[in-house]
């Protein structure tokens, strides 16, 4: 994903189906530029997972809104972001829209927003490919949407239905399903479980795996929950203040966390059944930095607890910290 | 957790009818002196309502609730002090107009107790970990952070010395790192003060770092109910054991997706109310006999202290 685990993937002439290099999102408002997301780069090959973790503010769902061009006009974005060999920051209006919902696709959290309330959702998910012209007819469209509805586990009478009518876990699903319309090489979701029950969140996580393993489908997930990602994802990104402060094989950064950060967050979702944690809830003291007003250093160290006097100096960059695995810590 | 003391609160058999809706459908619960109670359950499962009963917010329509202090004073139930509600969104919970020290006095004024209202407002900053207490008094809900906010709502619970302390999944909506600083603050005011703890959530981490005892809603029913350990390490009923194993963090187990939804409370199934979506019935393994009264006995919960589930396979007290 990054230069540092380059290592561990076979390198066929790098064929990434995307490729972030340095890209930076600065927001203008009223008190100044906010820098959002700052230098994070990754590399996904075609059934690539790559987690994106962090708290509110950290900047995991400005990049999700980068990768598809949705940010708020004003909004400064430096660096690069290739989609299956082009430069989606240098796309023409129409050329955009081809690659949205064809080649990437998002699903949001919020199920009951991101549909509208007075359309059926059949005809919310045969709408894109009408639009793309990824089928050719009303009759198609509505042939694949209930192929699709039948995919995420809806009958296809629901095709008919209103948002309203639906459960929030069958909205989630309709959602999916929509991404899905136009079949996207890759589908970035955003917090797509996060107001879902337990066994809901379970439903909607294992149809995520199978469509990856049936359809070599890109997947981006995003959400504050390491151990949902640590579940669905292969690799894992940390965020903080708009940096990827650490990143590897999923399982090893949740088991073995090597930044001060990770290990907090990590703690954060006790494992039930380690005593460790029974009646011993872990925290961390002080608040996410606001991205306007970033400490000086090392953005994490006010709230560190191993921070020493050289991270309030400078911030250190990802280093390498074991096979296929990187962070920004000085004491790695 | 003082077993052996009289319960704080005490539901007997309540139900909480919504027209034809079941939300709340023969509840017993017992809330003992200095425990944290985790009353776990996905949506639709009744618990928010069933706790907005124990508060007085919502009348029941059928069965008691016996609140220990109550009972001694006689007092009106809204008018109790003695429980006290901690909702799951500080910034929501807050008057953004008022400061933090009228925030806090509020209930004090309310129910004029306003003799040494200073002191106790400090105190109760202080007991949240608000400290020093003075510097956050002139301050506004914008002027502090998430965590913070949340430190402020209990604070305002905690200045009216309450003895239950009514917890509406107290940490969903705050960030991760924070998350653990409000469940330590949370069980220090049980072990410093001797408070109770009634904490609703669908967050089986909560139960393992805070609570002492956890009980299982389905469907409007308390299915499972036993100690922090008994349920989360070793769950008999077939509906607790597949929500643990879908827990993300929970890998040891085999994962049991149920399918579907939680039914609606206006067609609540016959027999066990479980027994559609139960996989232990659903895989044929069970005995006959125990199969036929999960399609047609409605299993109840045995009450009294220690482990019980409604479960015709599973417990044997099962009534």
């Amino acid at each position: 994903m990054m230069e540092a685990d380059n290592n561990d993937r076979p390198m066929m002439g790098a064929e990434f189906i995307l490729s972030v290099r340095d890209l930076n999102v600065t927001y203008q408002t009223t008190r100044g530029p906010v820098p959002a997301v700052r230098g994070v780069s990754f590399d996904l090959a075609a059934g690539d997972s790559l987690g994106l973790a962090g708290e509110s503010g950290c900047g995991k769902s400005t990049i999700a809104a980068a990768l598809l061009r949705l940010l708020p006009p004003g909004t400064t974005t430096t660096g690069e972001v290739t989609i299956d060999g082009k430069d989606l920051f240098s796309l023409s209006p129409g050329g955009l829209r081809a690659v949205r919902w064809t080649k990437e696709a998002i699903v949001f959290q919020g199920a009951l927003h991101a549909l509208n309330p007075v359309q059926t959702v059949g005809r919310q998910v045969c709408e894109p490919m009408l639009v793309h012209e990824t089928e050719s007819s009303q009759k198609a469209a509505t042939e694949k949407g209930r192929n699709l509805f039948e995919r995420v586990g809806l009958t296809a009478d629901k095709l008919d239905y209103y948002p309203h009518q639906l459960s929030g876990g069958q909205r989630q699903r309709v959602l999916i399903a929509m991404a899905l319309a136009c079949d996207p090489d890759v589908l970035i979701a955003d917090e797509p479980t996060t107001a879902l029950d337990l066994m809901v969140q379970a439903q909607v996580l294992a149809l995520i795996e199978e469509l990856r393993r049936e359809s070599a489908l890109t997947l981006i997930f995003i959400t504050h929950d390491l151990s949902v990602l640590a579940y669905v994802c292969e690799r894992l990104a940390i965020m903080y203040a708009g940096r990827i402060v650490e990143e590897g094989r999923s399982s090893e950064v949740f088991d073995n966390p090597v930044h001060p950060y990770t290990r907090a967050l990590a703690a954060a979702f006790p494992r039930i059944g380690d005593r460790s944690s029974r009646l011993a809830p872990s925290g961390l003291g002080g608040d996410p930095p606001t991205p306007g007003a970033l400490p000086v250093g090392c953005p994490f160290h006010p709230r560190c607890p191993l921070a020493e006097d050289r991270c309030r100096d400078a911030e250190p960059g990802l280093r390498p910290a074991g096979p296929g695995r990187a962070a920004a810590c000085v004491l790695v | 957790m003082r077993t052996g003391l009289s319960p704080i609160v005490s539901v007997e058999d309540v139900s909480v009818f919504f027209g034809s809706a079941r939300a709340v459908d023969g509840v017993s619960l017992d809330v003992l002196p200095g425990e944290v109670l985790a009353l776990v359950g996905e949506s639709g499962s009744g618990k928010t309502t069933l706790i907005r009963a124990i508060q007085g917010l919502q009348s029941v329509s059928g069965g008691s609730i016996h609140h220990r202090e109550k009972a001694e004073e006689s007092k009106d139930l809204r008018s109790d002090s003695g429980v006290q509600m901690i909702f799951q969104d500080p910034t929501g919970a807050l008057n953004p107009r008022q400061t933090v020290y009228d925030i806090v006095a509020e209930g004090l004024r309310i129910r004029r107790e306003g003799t040494d209202e200073e002191k106790r407002v400090s105190d109760a900053l202080a007991r949240a970990g608000l400290r020093p207490p003075e510097r956050f008094f002139p301050m506004y809900p914008h002027q502090i952070s998430g965590g913070q906010r949340q430190r402020v709502v209990i604070a305002g619970a905690m200045v009216m010395n309450p003895v239950l302390l009514l917890a509406d999944e107290p940490v969903a909506s705050l960030d991760a790192s924070i998350r653990g600083e409000i469940l330590m603050l949370m069980r220090q005011l049980v072990d410093d003060t001797g408070l109770s703890i009634l904490a609703v959530t669908h967050d089986l981490g909560l139960a393992w770092n805070i609570a002492d005892r956890v009980a299982v809603m389905y469907l409007g029913r308390i299915v499972e109910i036993g100690t922090t350990e008994e349920i989360l390490e070793n769950p008999q009923h077939p509906y607790t054991r597949a929500l643990l194993s879908v827990v993300p963090e929970t890998r040891r187990m085999e994962q049991q997706i149920l399918q579907g939804e939680i039914p609606d409370s206006k067609r609540i199934p016959a027999g066990c109310r479980f027994h559609p979506r139960c996989p232990l019935f659903r895989s044929g393994d069970l005995d006959e006999t125990i199969a036929a009264r999960c399609t047609t006995e409605d299993p109840h919960l045995t009450l009294g202290a220690g482990w019980h589930a409604a479960c015709w396979a599973v417990d044997p007290q099962t009534k």
